[in-house]
């Protein structure tokens, strides 16, 4: 039975460090999901995505800070350890297991297993059952890797870069049946990508992780009207920039595109209109790599304006 | 269902290897041993003369045949099925008590079987060409319970050592594992070594004792090496 939803549930994280000798992967990290939502876990390669969701489910140990799942420390709790799920994108598999015989064994891990969406999913991405788990193809094992995390039905499903090496066909099926099933049995689904834009309609919300820290966790919907792009003539663009908070900008040939902070007001569009500057709405990913840049260099070099 | 029994279940997932693979090694073992005779034959005759046969109580091969596999079977246990327990929610606890009721239970199929081949090469006289495979010293010269009792602690230490070295690599990586290889060994040339200094005790201790004290020795070793294999697996990261 799919567990409810309730006002305590969810994963309170404070103050997480993790480090690996003198690398810290995390920083000090301050996280609130509430329970019975789909989040899109975002960052460069390194920024320490994987980590945070090991760190959750209790796959590493953390050198630092609280974990609560469900208002309960997760760490060797089988309470709450058997209501998550996270398949690993470099997942290992014993050498001589086949994708049914793991198949064959996750009704004893998963009570809420739903063999029959098990059936259809490998049915639509074409999983070879006989073949030995290890030696599917990238694609092929992140497909299995779905099949499981889907069907398992966990309140709390990690899905680490579920996309790789999928075709696009393969993708949509993906996208198609985890809105479904979402929609029946809702749970918390906490998923890493870098295919932002492609994921952005399936997340509820969005946290943006860089170098440990969480620079970004906002609503999809208002992370994406929280900036605009300006694109047009670079003098005329530079102009229009000034004194606005110019997060990121890309040019090409005489086309400069600046990414914007803020909302758009019906002066800006008069302004932009008299000056031949298209006003556009962010792309999510957009959005994501400027506040990356932003972070890095904090403002637009003097040369740049 | 009881969290342990779930990494039992995950670990007899592929029956035919954690249960076929011992049994049929010891029915390769017999095999091996029937065909050396075979060739023994030729010079000697068959069946084989009794001083020859008596030789063969001396053959080793149900003591050697099996440790190479289980140690690699309970390495690749703990390290693979540990991931793939630990994706699947489980505890390092739950894994651990599962799959080591895992190796019992190969333990226990295993010491079965010799079991069973002991009798059946007592039926036919040595494989009908009298040659000694299970009804060897080492075995307690035809003692069912002997032979039950040695092949048992001989593949639970078998697999108790390879689930240490993957616990191990898993809990802190391929150098310290290097250095525990290492470690082992020396306290193998170690033990040896004060068996050929005190061997006059030790013989007389044998004699009292008998393959008693042998297995009694190796499952004390199998009760150090799941402590250290358990201790290692709290640490145990993905």
């Amino acid at each position: 039975m799919t567990p409810t939803v309730t006002e305590t549930s969810g994963i309170q994280i404070r103050q997480l460090h993790k480090s690996y000798g003198s690398l810290d992967v995390l920083s000090g990290l301050d996280l609130t999901l509430p329970a019975g939502h789909i989040y899109g876990l975002v960052g460069p390669n390194g920024a320490g995505k994987t980590t945070l969701m090991s760190t959750i489910c209790n796959h590493t140990f953390p050198s630092g800070g609280t974990i609560l799942v469900d208002g309960e420390n997760p760490a060797e709790n089988a309470g709450v350890l058997e209501r998550m799920c996270f398949i690993h994108e470099d997942q290992p598999y014993n050498d001589v297991f086949s994708v049914a015989s793991i198949l064959h064994v996750m009704p004893n891990f998963y009570p809420d297993w739903d063999a029959a969406l098990a059936q259809r999913l490998v049915a639509r991405f074409q999983v070879p059952v006989e073949r030995r788990a290890r030696k599917l193809s990238r694609g092929q094992k992140s497909a299995f890797a779905i099949v499981i995390s889907l069907a398992s039905r966990a309140a709390y499903t990690f899905l680490d870069e579920p996309y790789l090496g999928l075709d696009p066909t393969a993708r949509e099926i993906f996208y198609e049946e985890l809105m479904t099933d979402f929609g029946a049995h809702p749970r918390t689904i906490i998923m890493s990508t870098h295919l932002i834009d492609e994921a952005a309609a399936l997340m509820e919300e969005v946290i943006v992780l860089h170098e440990g820290e969480i620079v970004l966790q906002a609503d999809v919907d208002d992370a994406r009207s929280s900036a605009y792009v300006a694109r047009g003539l670079a003098d005329e663009v530079r102009a229009f920039a000034q004194g606005r908070d110019v997060i990121a900008q890309r040019t090409l040939g005489r086309i400069l595109s600046a990414t914007i902070r803020g909302q758009v007001t019906p002066g800006d569009e008069d302004k932009a209109s008299a000056n031949r500057i298209s006003l556009e709405p962010v792309s999510l990913q957009d959005l994501i790599a400027a506040l990356g840049i932003h972070t890095l260099t904090n403002a637009l070099t003097t040369e740049n304006r | 269902m009881n969290t342990s029994t779930r990494s039992l279940r995950l670990y007899l997932s592929n029956k035919a290897y954690v249960v076929g693979v011992p049994i049929i090694t010891l029915a390769a073992m017999v095999l091996v041993s029937v065909l050396i005779a075979l060739v023994m034959g030729i010079v000697v005759g068959l069946p084989l003369p009794h001083d020859v046969e008596e030789g063969f109580r001396n053959n080793l091969g149900s003591l050697t045949a099996l440790p190479g596999f289980l140690v690699s079977m309970g390495a690749l246990a703990v390290n693979r099925n540990f991931a793939m327990a630990l994706a699947f929610g489980s505890t390092r606890r739950n894994f651990w008590v599962g799959t080591a009721l895992g190796f019992g239970l190969t333990s226990l199929v295993t010491a079965v079987a010799a079991v069973v081949l002991l009798a059946l090469e007592s039926l036919t006289h040595g494989w009908f060409v009298h040659t000694h495979a299970f009804d060897v010293t080492a075995m307690g010269n035809g003692n069912y319970l002997k032979a039950f009792a040695m092949t048992f602690v001989l593949s639970a230490l078998s697999l108790f050592l390879g689930a240490l070295f993957g616990t191990v690599y898993r809990a802190f990586g391929a150098s310290l594992t290097t250095v525990t290889a290492f470690a082992m060994g020396i306290v193998v040339v170690g033990l040896i070594a004060v068996g050929v200094w005190q061997r006059v005790r030790v013989i007389a201790f044998l004699a009292d004792w008998g393959l008693w004290a042998v297995v009694a020795i190796v499952a004390a070793l199998v009760a150090a090496v799941a402590a250290a294999s358990y201790s290692a697996n709290r640490l145990a990261t993905f």
